[in-house]
């Protein structure tokens, strides 16, 4: 409990956190300037010619699935109009997303509408925190000797990088938790005061909390990542390093050769669409191999659901921390 | 009196990425009785720091037995790391830290109450600097620090590992005062340092290591007396003449340009009667007690270094010693991976 302590108020009172978690605020604080700045309280008429564009938008809607229906029915051949086979994929009582007055207004913030790639840009941010301060912080301990006066003191290495790890996380997720209850907070404040609230339904609620906290899943395991590499290489620079060759050599430059070698299916090689699928919830690849030779129909996509995600990004970090200990465990240490 | 720590056999090589393997360690042995303020003394690179570390469990020794208060080493060095206060070779500190929060958070960690951290900070003569950063510090006052974190627990046992690096002439008297109130209260203090008079002023036991063996060890002024071959310098007007009547009287002399070393002496008095009774009066007859400068050079074989004078010589010449090194005193154990000038006295 005491070394807890002591690892806490050593990793509030590092620098480097403290400046990150400054770039963290002013980020933020900018994001929400811009859309503060591009938004305004929609006014009566600009509100009721926005609903009218959108019943109209509606009426269409339903206009064209009587249509397919219709035409169907009289037995024309999909092909010959523009409408699908199945007239279900028309059908707006099944759409997700039905036109509404916030797609009308035009310079309003409709938070709604607009939250969820604000939620994953607030994600993306939390991530690199996390992955960052997890690094400098064991790096920064590892390389100052730091560590090994702490292991003159406690001479129980698991329990030691145990410890920190444990309070990096914990610190982490306050920070984050914090942090995006302000982030959040700040804009549903812009939609009430200067925009739309829109109608956020219970569906969307619960959508964008189990978005969100998978959201938080994915900030601890970058921290966990960058920590673990970090304490690999003993030094921050390892997960630095690992991190900018592991974008540069595989997500972008390994996608090239796999472009040009003709690979089925590259993107269930790159670590990023399991990060997509377990953050969304699924996401679809087109596989360039699937449809070969060009027939009259065929269904090239294949997907990534949550549940892939999820293990790849468990299996990875599970290794990374096992690996760290290991070797942590047995070294020699300066 | 019981054994405070025990070392036996430790071997330790160090692989490097390239050019092989680096024996550090090569059977070394240690023995600290409870009570004893222990020097442990050996030249650059001889393994003092890396027999501490493997001590302390910093780095893996690859066999060797080792205990500390007879709990097996590193194994169960937990249960007895409260005991022990340790520096391992200049500790470094998280610059941006004060030296009181650095200490504070050190007695947190390690469950030591915070009341400790003015107590050490004035043992070590620290406390008006303690609000500033670390990394303001000077050198001497980053060894000041390092001390007084092996201080915070009130250990039984001590290891300084060359805690008198970087301080100055002040520093070390107080340094040397501290060591003898911390052994005088029951601290037992295993100390390692190239300042060899500072060793031969507090250490009662000291223990040499030479290329990762340990080629002398026991109570100071045994170690010195076992070294001690009855030698005096004697100075007198006609050096050959008088050179030439000690050799008649049966005594091994050996001539210097201002003065005569006469070995093997039993009875000083026999000098100045022998030159006496031939008018030859003697100015002085000094007797060459070695310190342990003299012995260390003479274990270690590092006297030539900078000594520059013949292979006879294993002491630099102002030392006067001048003895045979030949003579095999005890036995002189010099490792097999030479690094040093190497050689080993024949
Ligand atoms: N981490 C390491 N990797 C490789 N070799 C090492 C390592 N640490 C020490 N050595 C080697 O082991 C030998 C013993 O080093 P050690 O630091 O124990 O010497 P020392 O007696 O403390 O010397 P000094 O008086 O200079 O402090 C040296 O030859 C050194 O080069
Ligand atoms: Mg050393």
């Amino acid at each position: 409990m005491n070394l807890v302590r002591a690892e806490l108020e050593r990793l509030t009172a590092r620098r480097f956190v403290q400046l990150m978690v400054v770039l963290l605020i002013a980020a933020f604080g900018i994001t929400i300037a811009t859309t503060l700045a591009s938004s305004h309280r929609p006014t009566q008429v600009e509100v009721t010619r926005a609903e009218q564009q959108a019943a109209t938008a509606r009426q269409e809607m339903v206009q064209a699935y009587q249509n397919c229906l219709a035409a169907r029915a009289a037995g024309v051949q999909p092909g010959q109009d523009g409408y699908p086979a199945n007239c279900a994929e028309m059908d707006p009582a099944r759409s997700k997303h039905l036109p509404s007055a916030g797609d009308f207004l035009y310079q309003v913030f409709v938070f709604d509408q607009q939250i969820r790639p604000l939620l994953y840009f607030l994600i993306a941010f939390l991530m690199l925190f996390a992955f960052l301060v997890g690094a400098s912080y064991i790096g920064a301990d590892l390389t100052s000797g730091g560590m090994t006066n702490l292991l003159l003191w406690r001479p129980q290495r698991m329990t030691v990088l145990g410890t920190k790890l444990g309070a990096l996380l914990g610190t982490v997720l306050v920070v984050s938790v914090l942090s995006s209850l302000l982030y959040l907070g700040a804009f549903w404040l812009i939609a009430v005061v200067g925009g739309l609230v829109g109608d956020p339904t219970a569906t969307f609620w619960t959508d964008l909390s189990l978005t969100y906290l998978r959201g938080l899943v994915l900030v601890l395991m970058a921290g966990t990542l960058g920590f673990s590499v970090a304490t690999l290489g003993r030094h921050t620079a390892a997960a630095l390093g690992t991190f900018a060759g592991y974008v540069v050599l595989w997500e972008l430059g390994a996608r090239v050769v796999f472009e040009i070698i003709e690979v089925a299916r590259p993107d269930q090689w790159m670590l990023s669409s399991y990060l997509g699928a377990w953050l969304v919830g699924r996401v679809e690849f087109w596989d360039n191999q699937a449809c070969r030779p060009i027939e009259s129909f065929c269904d090239g996509m294949y997907e990534i659901t949550w549940r892939g995600g999820l293990l790849v990004l468990t299996l990875l970090v599970a290794g990374a921390v096992a690996a760290s200990f290991t070797a942590f465990r047995r070294r020699d240490l300066a | 009196m019981s054994t405070v720590i025990e070392i036996s056999g430790l071997r330790k090589t160090f692989r490097r990425l390239r050019g092989g393997a680096h024996v550090a360690l090569d059977g070394f042995d240690l023995l600290v009785e409870s009570g004893q303020i222990h020097g442990f003394l050996g030249p650059n690179g001889s393994g003092k720091t890396t027999t501490l570390r493997a001590l302390l469990g910093l780095v893996r020794a690859d066999s060797g037995r080792m205990t500390v208060f007879g709990e097996p080493a590193p194994e169960r060095l937990p249960q007895v790391a409260g005991r022990v206060g340790a520096i391992v070779e200049s500790p470094q500190f998280f610059g941006n830290f004060t030296g009181r929060r650095t200490l504070r958070l050190l007695a947190v960690a390690g469950g030591v109450p915070t009341s400790r951290v003015d107590a050490v900070l004035e043992q070590v003569g620290l406390a008006d600097r303690a609000d500033e950063r670390v990394r303001s510090y000077s050198l001497g006052m980053k060894q000041r620090l390092a001390v007084a974190s092996a201080l915070l627990k009130e250990p039984e046992l001590l290891i300084l590992d060359e805690p008198a690096n970087g301080l100055d002439p002040a520093g070390i008297r107080e340094m040397r005062d501290l060591m003898r109130d911390l052994a005088a209260a029951g601290v037992t203090v295993l100390v390692s340092s190239h300042i060899l008079a500072e060793i031969q002023l507090i250490c009662d036991h000291v223990t040499i290591i030479s290329r990762g063996r340990r080629v002398v060890a026991g109570r100071v002024d045994e170690v010195l007396a076992g070294f001690d071959h009855g030698e005096y310098r004697v100075r007198v007007a006609e050096l050959d003449r008088a050179a030439e009547l000690l050799g008649a009287a049966g005594l091994t002399v050996v001539g210097h340009p201002d003065h005569l070393v006469v070995q093997q002496v039993a009875d000083p008095t026999a000098i100045a009667r022998t030159l006496g009774e031939q008018g030859l009066w003697v100015r002085e007859v000094t007797p060459l007690t070695p310190d342990l400068e003299s012995v260390f050079l003479e274990l270690t074989g590092t006297g030539h270094r900078s000594a520059g004078t013949g292979p006879e010589h294993t002491a630099p010449p102002d030392r006067g010693t001048g003895r045979d090194a030949g003579e095999p005193e005890r036995v002189i154990e010099l490792g097999p991976t030479a690094t040093g000038s190497g050689e080993v006295p024949a």
